[in-house]
């Protein structure tokens, strides 16, 4: 490994973790409760990724999200006030209110993007690679895409074209077994989306993505090869959504048990997180509880904003089409 | 006529040193295949019925419908993805009375199997990464001598030796085991298993140290070698004061080590040393240690009983069991 | 006496759209040209050739043969600082790559409320004539005229295929430039120097008093050619090469029919849905009460580009068909 992990980081991981927990649990109940418009797809479950990759990436370091891209946002920097009042649609939104819970973005943090188009993300993602390596800059682009996606063509051109020029992209899926409503045994002949990197020419690596430690390990090597010019690396996460494809009960469709997901929840990764670092005498749990409350506030303040903030105006429905 | 058993680990040959180590993939569908090989083997020599373990990638099961001449037991095991699995799987392979287990992994999986058989009778197949224990070897080849055996046609003592483990108490708990090392790291977190910083390393302790192998092991093979078959283990205390030295900790990665003491240890010496730290097992990260929390460390040769293939075909061979008439006579008596 | 004027230089569209591509390169650092084929072989047209050599393979390369791929790749440079140059070979190959140009370059800057810029020229080739048959000879503009946040140029002459080029390079906007395969050889004048050629503005290139052909790409050509035969049947056509479909030049289009009070819309894509359904809808939007005949269309029918020289000649529209139908609308 590159480097022990220091307490610091630890904690900042876990603050990561729980911004995203606490963002997503609100979040999912106000859609439900009719507060906000239009259908969010929620990332509890699956903290653990993008908060330990995250850690190792600055603002000039680029990602492309998926349509469950709040957690990617939140990780890379975003703050609750304009994510809210995106996701209220109102004009102090990161995107005005245009874009909404599957596109929201902000560049000034490198995100570019959730993304409604499943395997939208992995070629905007090696194109953002491209430009790293064509400006000459030591940043990374990363594609998060979940198991789904590694059966659009869209990602088999990314991974082949980054491979190729061996562009600094990491590409990172998140394997929660599910495309959509379909368990993977029906959506893909493999069980390892990571068994498909020697046929594109790059590493491919599974990790237990419910642990953050293993997978800030695993994207640390990942980030670091593709930073020195070793080009780009399949690292696969193993994790779970809690709830539905969309929102929290979603449509109540039957194709998973609760067993299974009570099987899962057992991994969580935050509260095996907490335990260790209890144990490690990094973060007692009354600290973590603290750190709980605080977030619960921050989102409890974004919400505020957002509902004080204005709508869009009518006008702007023409706005920002062109440059 | 016995079964033979088959452990294929889907997660085997996947992990952080494809990245840190320049280590391949080890794709399932290829494991699929040196399982389908692996069956065609044991049925060309005589077995006819086997028991695996059902794993959730489906390799063992995807063979069987690939080639399902032999009569192919699902075991009832869990589905965990983690080596509880193996665990589970060498348990009830043993309560079968199975003759002999072809195993699919590295030096981690047969690890695990270890410990939920100790002694098990073991032909392992290198699908891994790191891989001191099991050897490379043609699968086809495997299955014919598991078939040799459990078809009762030659007895296990007269192919197999039986293999040193480094025994790990930690306070009361049950006795954990390593088939190569066992080694304390300052390290914190288990995190993504691969042992791979040696500025942290504190003790190990090796049931062989092999100059010609990669990993732990090898640090004590360039220094003091010492073969599976002697007896004893080999003791390093990492840090200052002793050796210096470059050493392929893992496949594609040497790395600098400063080994403070390196000697030769009996059977059945106890080794200590404390935590905090983490405790990693055939180059895996398995547990962590509390602060003052003491580990226990012994080599003994209780482990499992490894089929030499050459051996046995060899021997097969002088006895005249591969021809026509052999099988003729054998297929009479079986009725 | 008045000196000679020396008789401007002439190229081949082919040399005027590497012209292009290498004032926008020389001009534009953060610009590259990625493609299928592009920089070893220069193109299969040939219009890169040359391009390699002179910048290098940092900034001109080969790529699979990957449409979605490059697009993205496109996309992802552009809206981190990158100006690219994408070449997508024939525009049938567009159904490949649509996703990426629909949903994601076309959207991106809406969809993140302007805070996104998509300097993205992509050059792309249509038309039939060739024999190519059904998926390398089609004119779908329509297909991406109709999504928000792309421009479509059409260039159809030597002097538009440079200075159209530059202008898209130099826009903020993505732009499709749409070139034309049968045109290749078309000698015309092409200055030396760097110019751009305005996106939105459409050119009048034939001035009429009765009626007027709005057209755009290689049928410009067979207009023109059409208002000369109109000519001996007492019409005065006017010709308007639209140069951009979007932004579309309304203006230009009301201007003209008001004057002529006749109109006619000539494109090569299928006549059925094509660009023409929304040209006579702005016109009877903007223009009804000037109007002395309905607005007749042209275009090819309705069925796939046929690959028989007989049939592809059936298929494309030319001059013989425009005095046709202009007859037939006019009651000649």
């Amino acid at each position: 490994m590159s480097s022990e992990i220091t307490d610091d980081i630890l904690l900042d991981i876990h603050r990561r973790m729980v911004r995203i927990r606490t963002f997503e649990e609100r979040a999912g109940k106000m859609m439900e409760d009719g507060k906000i418009p239009g259908a969010l797809h929620l990332y509890v479950g699956q903290e653990a990724i993008a908060s330990a990759v995250m850690v190792h990436l600055s603002n000039e370091d680029y990602i492309t999200g998926t349509h469950r891209g709040h957690g990617h946002l939140i990780a890379k920097g975003g703050e609750f006030t304009y994510m809210f009042a995106e996701l209220y649609g109102k004009a102090t939104g990161y995107c005005k209110g245009k874009g909404g819970s599957m596109h929201i973005s902000n560049l000034d943090l490198g995100m570019l993007g959730a993304n409604g188009i499943v395997g939208g993300g992995p070629p905007i993602a090696m194109g953002a690679a491209f430009s790293c390596k064509f400006r000459k800059t030591k940043n990374v682009s990363i594609s998060f895409f979940g198991d789904g996606a590694s059966n659009e063509g869209a990602f088999h051109e990314a991974a082949n074209m980054a491979a190729l020029y061996k562009l600094p992209c990491v590409f990172i899926c998140e394997n929660n077994g599910y495309g959509e409503y379909t368990p993977q045994a029906n959506h893909q002949a493999i069980v390892d989306v990571a068994d498909r990197a020697p046929g594109y020419g790059m590493p491919g690596v599974v990790v237990d993505g419910m642990d953050a430690v293993a997978v800030y390990e695993a994207a640390g090597e990942a980030i670091a090869r593709a930073r020195e010019g070793g080009g780009p690396t399949l690292l696969e996460c193993k994790t779970y959504r809690y709830y539905d494809h969309v929102g929290v009960r979603g449509m109540g469709l039957s194709y998973r048990t609760d067993e299974e997901v009570e099987q899962w929840r057992l991994k969580d990764p935050i509260v095996n997180f907490e335990a260790r670092l209890a144990e490690q005498g990094v973060l007692s749990p009354e600290a973590a509880q603290a750190i709980h409350e605080e977030v619960l506030k921050e989102v409890e303040a974004g919400i505020e904003f957002a509902e004080a903030s204005p709508d869009p105006d009518p006008a702007a429905v023409t706005e920002d089409v062109y440059a | 006529m016995s079964l033979f058993g088959v452990v294929a680990n889907p997660a085997s040959g996947k992990d952080v040193r494809r990245l840190v180590a320049r280590a391949s993939v080890f794709d399932n569908q290829e494991k699929q295949a040196i399982v389908e090989r692996a069956l065609i083997g044991a049925e060309a020599a005589g077995a006819s019925e086997f028991a695996y373990l059902d794993d959730p990638n489906g390799i063992v099961a995807s063979a069987v419908r690939e080639n399902g001449r032999l009569c192919a037991k699902p075991l009832d095991t869990t589905r965990t993805r983690t080596a509880l699995d193996t665990i589970t799987a060498a348990r009830a392979l043993k309560d079968l009375g199975c003759a002999v287990v072809i195993t699919l992994g590295g030096d981690g999986t047969n690890r695990a199997f270890a410990l939920g058989w100790p002694d098990a009778p073991l032909i392992p197949l290198s699908t891994g990464t790191n891989n001191v224990f099991p050897r490379l070897a043609e699968a086809t080849l495997a299955g014919a001598a598991a078939g040799l055996i459990a078809s009762g046609q030659l007895e296990l003592g007269e192919v197999a030796a039986q293999q040193k483990v480094v025994q790990v108490t930690v306070d009361d708990e049950r006795p954990d085991l390593a088939l190569i090392d066992a080694v304390l790291s300052r390290e914190r977190f288990v995190g993504a298993r691969a042992l791979l910083e040696p500025a942290q390393l504190d003790t190990a302790l090796l049931t062989r140290a092999e100059a010609a192998a990669v990993g732990i092991t090898a640090i004590g093979g360039l220094l003091h070698p010492l073969s599976p078959d002697a007896e004893g283990g080999l003791l390093l205390r990492f840090g200052p004061g002793g050796e210096r030295l470059r050493a392929p900790i893992a496949p594609g990665l040497y790395k600098t080590v400063e080994v403070a003491e390196c000697r030769a240890v009996d059977t059945d010496e106890v080794v200590t040393a404390q935590g905090p730290g983490v405790l990693a097992f055939d180059g895996e990260r398995d547990r962590s240690l509390k602060p003052g929390q003491p580990v226990e460390l012994k080599v003994e040769r209780i482990g499992p009983w490894v089929v030499d293939i050459r051996q046995t075909l060899e021997l097969a061979a002088r006895k005249g069991l591969f021809t026509m008439a052999h099988s003729h006579a054998r297929r009479q008596a079986a009725g | 006496m008045a000196e000679p004027q020396p008789k401007p230089r002439e190229l081949p569209y082919v040399a005027a759209i590497t012209e292009g591509v290498r004032t926008v390169m020389q001009e534009q650092p953060d610009a590259f040209v990625a493609g299928e084929d592009v920089a070893e072989a220069g193109g299969v047209y040939g219009y890169y050739n040359g391009i390699l050599k002179e910048f290098g393979p940092d900034r001109v390369f080969d790529t699979p043969i990957s449409e979605e791929g490059i697009v993205g790749l496109g996309v992802g440079a552009a809206a981190t600082g990158c100006r690219p140059i994408i070449d997508v070979m024939f525009m049938d190959f567009m159904g490949e790559c649509m996703d990426e140009i629909a949903n994601q370059l076309a959207k991106m800057r809406y969809m993140f409320g302007g805070r996104a810029t998509l300097p993205v020229t992509i050059l792309s080739m249509a038309g039939a004539g060739a024999s190519l048959a059904a998926q390398h000879s089609q004119s779908l503009e329509a297909w991406i005229c109709h999504l928000p946040g792309l421009k479509v140029v059409m260039a159809c002459t030597p002097y538009d295929a440079k200075g159209l080029i530059i202008s898209a390079a130099r826009d903020d906007n993505p732009v499709i430039v749409v070139l034309n395969k049968m045109s290749l050889a078309m000698m015309g004048p092409v200055p030396e120097e760097s110019y751009t050629v305005p996106i939105g503005e459409a050119n009048l290139v034939r001035s009429g008093s009765n009626y007027t052909i709005i057209s755009y790409g290689r049928m410009v050509h067979e207009a023109l050619a059409a208002a000369t035969q109109l000519e001996k049947l007492g019409i005065d056509a006017e010709v308007i090469d639209l140069r951009s479909l979007q932004p579309l030049d309304s203006d230009a289009i009301v201007a003209s029919v008001k004057k002529t009070h006749r109109a006619m819309i000539v494109h090569e894509a299928v006549r059925f849905g094509g660009f023409g359904g929304e040209i006579t809808a702005q016109i009877q939007e903007l223009a009804f009460d000037y109007l002395d005949a309905p607005v007749a269309r042209v275009g090819a029918p309705f069925s796939p580009v046929p690959f028989s020289p007989v049939l592809e000649a059936t298929y494309v529209p030319n001059a013989d068909r425009i005095v046709a139908e202009a007859k037939q609308q006019l009651g000649l």
